[in-house]
C-alpha cells in the first residue's frame, strides 16, 4: 500500500477478517465498503481520455447518421395487416416504385404482432406524388384501420423539409449552450470553484461520449435524440451533486484536523454515496429500459425509442463519470492548493508517529490506521468491519449552513 | 443516545395539506370544464394532421410580430373553413403550427399559401346567404370576431356615409407598415421549400392551383361555375353556393375572372367582377376616429402605381360598390362616393374594434410573408392508438420495475415509495387535465416519454432520503432518531438535485422548437410535483413509520444490517471512551 495521498487499505484486511459476517454486498449496501477510487485515478483518467478521444475522432471522421428530420424527406407508415393478410415489404416496395417512379430509400417492417407496421422512407414527396401513392397503397393492400376494416386513413405520413431539421438543431445547440452557462453559474454559487469545475468536466465528458457512441455505432440521430441528450445533462449533474454534497460534508473543517487527508475524505464520501448512486441510477434506468423495450417492441421506431436510447446511454455515462471522473478530478484540483497538501503532510506525519508508537505489537504494514478513533481497542477493531472513518461520528451540527436552526421548517 | 434530534414536524399536518391539494385539484377537474375528464392528447396519440409553417420574410429577417399574428388569424380562418372541429393554429416563435385532429386534415397541408387581398367590382348582390343555403352548419364554426352587436357593419353601402375626404388625412407615416412590393406567393408545393418570394412588382398575384391533385380538380371545376364570364352561370352558381360549407376555392380564385363569393361573416353572397387592384398595392391602412366624431373610419393609402389605378377606377365607378376580397371572401364592400386621388377614407358604422380589424386586413391582407412547411405529419388513428398504448404499457412496466426494486431493497420503506409514486401519479393526472383546459397543453408521445423518465427522478428523491437514513443509523442512532436528522440533510440534496433537473427542463422548454417541448414540459412538471410529494407525503409517512413500534422494526424496514452496524459502532465507541488509551 502506498502511503502518499491514497486511502489506507486497512478496510480490506478488516473486510477479509469479517467476511463471514459481512459480504461485499452488505458492505456495499450499508456503505461501509472501502473501494479505493481516488487512489487509482490514473487508471480512470486514461480510460476517460481514451473514451473522449475516440468519441471526438469518430464524430469528426464518421459523423452522425442523421434521421429524416435533419435531412428532409418523407416517411409513410401503414399497418402491417391488410384485408388480404400480412403486408410484405416487397409488396410495398413494388407499389412505391410503380407509383412514384423511383426506389424508396428504405422499407422496413417495425413493431410486433397486432401493432406491427411497415415504414417507408423516401426522398421528399410533394402532394402530387404522395396522394396517388397513398391511394395505390390503399387500393392494392387494403390496410386495416383500428376497427378492423380497411381504411385509407390508416396510412400515416410525415414530411419534413431539410431547413426544419436545421432549425431544430440550431435551437438545440443554443439550448445546450444556455444550459451550460446557467449550470456553471449555479454550480459556482452552490459549490466551491473546484467542485464546479470538476462537475463541468464530467458534464462535457457525458455529452461528448454519448455523442461519440451514437457516431460510432451509427445510431440514428433525430430531434428526439438531441433533446434526450440535453435532459441527460440534468441527470448527470444530479448524480454529481449528490456525491459532492457528501464530499463537502466530509471535508468540513478538514484543515484543522489531522484525522484524514482530502483525497481520503473524498474517497470516503464516494464509498458512502456509492450505493446511493447505484440505486438512483438503477431506479432511473429501469423505466427507461421499459420504455426502450416497449418502444422498440411495439412501435419499432419513433419518439419513444429515440428518447429512451439516448437516455440509457447518457445515464450510464453520467453515473460512471460522476463517480470515477468528477471526484478524482475534484481531488486533483483541490490538492493543488498548498493548504491541503500541507494538511496531508501533517496527517502522514501523525500516522507515522502513531505507527511508531504501536510498532511493537502491530504489523508494520498496517501502519496507517485511518480510523477516527486513534484509541480504538482490539475489541472494537474486530467488532467493526471496514473501519472507515465515519464523518460525524460525534456529530455536533447538522449539515447546511453552519448554525442553521435544526427546526423542521421547510425552505421553499 | 444521540444528540437531540431536530424538532419533529407533525406529519399529519403535511399529509392533510397534501390531501387538501388533491381534493382541490379533483374538484377543479370535475366541476370546471364541462365534465371532460381526460387529458388533451396530441395528434400523435389520437391521430390527425400537424403542419408546421415557418414564416420567411423576403429579406430573411425576423418577421414582425404583428404580421405573424395577422397571418395566424388568416390561417385560423382558413382552418375553420375546413369545417373540422378542434383544429388549432398556434403561434410559436416565428412558426405557426396547425393541428387538425382526426381524419380529413390533409387539406391543412395546403393552408400555408400567402393570403390574397383583391379589390373587385361588385356586380350583383349582396344577396342574403340563406337564400339557397343547405343549412348544414358545420360544427366548430367560430364566432366572427368584431361582429358583436354590429349587425352588418362594414357592409356598406352605408346610408349615412359621408363623402370620403379628398384631402390627405393628417396622419403620420406608420413606421411599422411594410411598404415592400411583394407579390403574394402562393404556396403551391406545401411539402417542399418554396422558392423565395419574387420581389416583383405588385399586382401580379397570379393564379395558383393547389398541389393536391384531387383538390386541384375540384378547384378547376368551381372555376368553371363560380368564375364564369357568363352571367347566367354566375346566377346559378350564386344560388348553389352554400356559405356555411368549406370553400375549396379559398385562396385559389383566378384574379382575372369574375367571382361569386360569400361575405366573410357568411351572411351574404356577392357577384364580383375581375380584380382591378391587388392588395399588395396598399401602402397603409389606419383605423382612426371619424372627423365628425361619430365612430371610426379607415384611412387607406396606396402605393404610387396603385393610387393611380385606384383614382382612375373610382372616377369611372362613382356610386358603385367595390369589394375587398380576402382569400375569396368579401371582407367589406363600401360604395364609392367620388373619384379618389390620394388617401381614401372608408366609413360606415364601424366601432373601434371592427375598424381596426378591417384596417389590419387591408394592411396585411397580402402578407409580405411566405411560409415554408417545416414539417407536415399525418398520423392515422391506428398508429396514434398504438403509440398511446405503447406509452402506457412502457409506463406501467417502468413503474412495476421500480416497485419491485424498491420492495426488495427497502422493504417497508419501499412500500412508502410506491405509495408516494402512486399519489404523485394521481396529482399528475389532475394537473394534466387542468393544464389542457387552461393553457391548452396537449400530451403527446414525447410528453409521455417525459413522464416515464421522470418516474426514476421522482424515486431518486426517496433513495437519497433513505440512504441518508442509513448513514445516520450506521452511526449508531435508532431509526426513530435518525429520521429528522437525515431529512434535514437529504432535503438540501433533493432540492439541489431537483433544481438542476428543473433548470434543464426549463431551458429546453423555452428554447426548443417543435414537438420535443412536450418532453421538457412533462419532465419539468414532474420535478416540481416530485418535490411536493416528497415534502408532503414521503417524509411524513416515514416519520409515522419510525414512531410506530410495530412498523419500525429493522427487519421490516430493511435497515437491519445498518442497524446492527450502528449497534456495533455504539459498542465500539463506548468501549473506546471507557478504556481510553488502554490496550486490548
Amino acid at each position: 500500500m502506498s502511503t502518499d495521498t491514497t486511502v489506507d487499505a486497512s478496510g480490506d484486511r478488516a473486510g477479509q477478517r469479517d467476511s463471514e459476517r459481512t459480504s461485499a454486498w452488505t458492505r456495499l449496501t450499508t456503505g461501509t465498503g472501502n473501494i479505493d477510487v481516488v487512489g487509482r485515478k490514473k487508471i480512470w483518467y486514461v480510460m476517460f481520455a481514451v473514451l473522449i478521444v475516440v468519441s471526438i475522432l469518430s464524430i469528426a471522421i464518421r459523423g452522425f447518421n442523421l434521421g429524416i428530420d435533419f435531412t428532409g424527406g418523407s416517411q409513410i407508415q401503414l399497418p402491417g395487416t391488410g384485408a388480404r393478410g400480412q403486408i410484405t415489404e416487397q409488396q410495398v416496395t413494388d407499389i412505391y416504385t410503380s407509383s412514384v417512379g423511383m426506389e424508396p430509400v428504405s422499407v422496413q417492417s417495425v413493431g410486433a404482432g397486432g401493432s406491427s407496421s411497415i415504414l417507408i422512407r423516401s426522398e421528399s414527396l410533394g402532394p402530387q406524388q404522395l396522394v396517388p401513392l397513398r391511394e395505390a397503397l390503399f387500393t392494392q393492400l387494403q390496410p386495416l384501420g383500428a376497427d378492423g376494416q380497411p381504411n385509407a386513413a390508416a396510412i400515416s405520413d410525415s414530411a419534413v423539409s431539410g431547413t426544419w431539421g436545421g432549425e431544430i438543431t440550431t435551437q438545440a445547440l443554443i439550448a445546450l449552450l444556455v444550459f451550460i452557462v446557467l449550470v456553471t453559474l449555479f454550480l459556482a454559487l452552490y459549490f466551491e470553484r473546484a467542485m464546479a469545475l470538476a462537475a463541468l468536466v464530467a458534464l462535457v465528458h457525458d455529452i461528448v461520449v454519448t455523442a461519440g457512441i451514437y457516431s460510432l455505432i451509427g445510431l440514428e440521430v433525430t430531434p428526439s435524440t438531441v433533446i434526450g441528450l440535453l435532459t441527460i445533462l440534468g441527470f448527470s449533474l444530479y448524480d454529481t451533486v449528490v456525491v459532492f454534497d457528501k464530499v463537502r460534508e466530509n471535508t468540513r473543517g478538514l484543515l484543522k484536523l489531522t484525522r484524514r487527508t482530502y483525497p481520503e475524505a473524498a474517497n470516503l464520501a464516494l464509498n458512502q454515496t456509492l450505493m446511493r448512486s447505484l440505486n438512483t441510477s438503477v431506479i432511473a434506468i429501469l423505466p427507461v429500459l421499459g420504455l426502450l423495450v416497449i418502444g422498440v417492441g411495439l412501435l419499432g421506431v419513433g419518439t419513444l425509442a429515440d428518447l429512451a436510447l439516448v437516455q440509457l446511454i447518457g445515464m450510464i455515462c453520467g453515473v460512471v463519470s460522476s463517480l470515477f471522473l468528477a471526484t478524482p478530478l475534484l481531488v486533483d484540483i483541490k490538492m493543488r492548493d498548498k493548504r491541503f497538501t500541507q494538511q496531508a503532510e501533517r496527517v502522514a506525519a501523525r500516522r507515522r508517529r502513531a505507527a511508531a508508537v504501536r510498532a511493537g505489537e502491530i504489523d508494520p504494514d498496517d501502519a496507517e490506521p485511518a480510523t477516527a478513533e486513534l484509541a480504538t481497542t482490539g475489541a472494537g477493531r474486530t467488532a467493526a468491519p471496514a473501519s472507515a472513518p465515519r464523518p460525524g461520528a460525534r456529530p455536533a451540527r447538522p449539515t447546511g449552513k453552519a448554525g442553521r436552526s435544526t427546526g423542521g421548517r421547510r425552505r421553499r | 443516545m444521540a444528540s437531540s434530534p431536530g424538532q419533529q414536524i407533525s406529519p399529519w399536518r403535511y399529509l392533510t395539506a397534501f390531501v387538501g391539494i388533491v381534493v382541490i385539484l379533483y374538484a377543479l377537474v370535475l366541476f370546471t370544464g364541462g365534465g371532460n375528464i381526460s387529458p388533451k392528447l396530441g395528434i400523435d396519440l389520437q391521430g390527425g394532421t400537424r403542419v408546421t409553417l415557418t414564416a420567411r420574410t423576403e429579406n430573411g429577417g425576423v418577421p414582425p410580430r404583428d404580421q405573424l399574428i395577422q397571418a395566424q388569424q388568416i390561417i385560423e380562418q382558413r382552418v375553420n373553413g375546413l369545417g373540422v372541429s378542434g383544429a388549432e393554429v398556434v403561434l410559436d416563435g416565428s412558426n405557426l403550427t396547425i393541428t387538425v385532429p382526426g381524419d380529413g386534415g390533409d387539406e391543412a397541408r395546403s393552408l400555408g399559401q400567402t393570403a390574397q387581398l383583391r379589390f373587385r367590382e361588385v356586380i350583383g348582390g349582396p344577396i342574403p346567404a340563406n337564400s339557397a343555403a343547405q343549412g348544414a352548419t358545420q360544427p366548430g364554426q367560430p364566432a366572427q370576431p368584431g361582429q358583436a352587436g354590429q349587425g352588418t357593419t362594414g357592409q356598406a353601402p352605408a346610408p349615412a356615409a359621408p363623402a370620403p375626404a379628398p384631402t390627405p388625412q393628417s396622419m403620420g407615416p406608420d413606421g411599422t407598415t411594410q411598404s415592400r412590393d411583394v407579390a403574394p406567393v402562393s404556396f403551391s408545393a406545401p411539402l417542399q421549400d418554396p422558392a423565395p418570394p419574387p420581389g416583383g412588382d405588385g399586382g401580379s398575384g397570379g393564379t395558383s392551383s393547389p398541389a393536391d391533385p384531387r383538390v386541384a380538380a375540384e378547384v378547376a371545376q368551381l372555376r368553371q361555375t363560380r368564375q364564369s364570364d357568363d352571367p347566367a352561370v354566375q346566377q346559378q352558381a350564386a344560388l348553389a353556393l352554400n356559405c356555411n360549407a368549406p370553400d375549396p376555392l379559398q385562396g385559389y380564385d383566378d384574379p382575372a375572372k369574375p367571382l361569386v363569393a360569400c361575405s366573410e361573416d357568411r351572411t351574404e353572397k356577392y357577384l364580383l367582377g375581375p380584380t382591378f387592384i391587388e392588395g399588395t398595392q396598399i401602402e397603409s391602412a389606419q383605423a382612426q376616429q371619424s372627423s365628425n366624431g361619430a365612430g371610426y373610419v379607415i384611412s387607406l393609402t396606396f402605393k404610387p402605381q396603385g393610387a393611380e389605378t385606384w383614382g382612375q377606377y373610382t372616377a369611372a365607378n362613382v356610386g358603385k360598390a367595390t369589394a375587398f376580397v380576402l382569400d375569396g371572401a368579401v371582407v367589406s364592400a363600401p360604395r364609392i362616393n367620388q373619384a379618389i386621388y390620394g388617401p381614401t377614407e372608408i366609413s360606415g358604422q364601424f366601432n373601434q374594434e371592427r375598424a381596426q380589424e378591417l384596417a389590419g386586413t387591408l394592411r396585411y391582407g397580402s402578407l409580405p410573408l411566405s411560409f415554408d412547411s417545416g414539417e407536415a405529419q399525418t398520423v392515422s388513428a391506428t398508429l396514434g392508438l398504438a403509440s398511446l398504448e405503447a406509452g402506457l404499457i412502457a409506463g406501467a412496466i417502468g413503474l412495476a420495475l421500480v416497485f419491485v426494486y424498491c420492495l426488495l431493497y427497502y422493504r417497508l420503506l419501499g412500500v412508502l415509495t410506491i405509495l408516494s409514486l402512486v399519489l404523485s401519479g394521481v396529482v399528475v393526472y389532475a394537473v394534466l387535465i387542468l393544464l389542457g383546459r387552461w393553457i391548452g397543453f396537449t400530451l403527446d408521445l414525447a410528453g409521455v416519454a417525459g413522464f416515464i423518465i421522470a418516474i426514476g427522478i421522482t424515486a431518486d428523491s426517496f433513495v437519497i432520503f433513505f440512504e441518508r437514513l442509513k448513514d445516520e443509523m450506521r452511526e449508531g442512532r435508532t431509526f426513530r432518531a435518525s429520521v429528522p436528522r437525515s431529512w434535514e440533510r437529504a432535503r438540501r440534496t433533493i432540492l439541489t438535485a431537483d433544481a438542476v433537473s428543473f433548470l434543464a427542463a426549463a431551458v429546453l422548454y423555452i428554447l426548443a422548437v417543435g414537438q420535443v417541448r412536450g418532453f421538457a414540459f412533462t419532465l419539468g412538471m414532474s420535478t416540481v410535483l416530485d418535490l411536493v410529494v416528497v415534502f408532503l407525503v414521503t417524509h411524513p409517512l416515514v416519520i409515522l413509520v419510525s414512531k410506530s413500534k410495530k412498523l419500525g422494526k429493522p427487519s421490516l424496514s430493511g435497515l437491519g444490517a445498518v442497524a446492527r452496524i450502528g449497534a456495533r459502532h455504539r459498542q465500539a465507541t463506548a468501549a473506546a471512551t471507557t478504556v481510553k488509551g488502554a490496550r486490548a
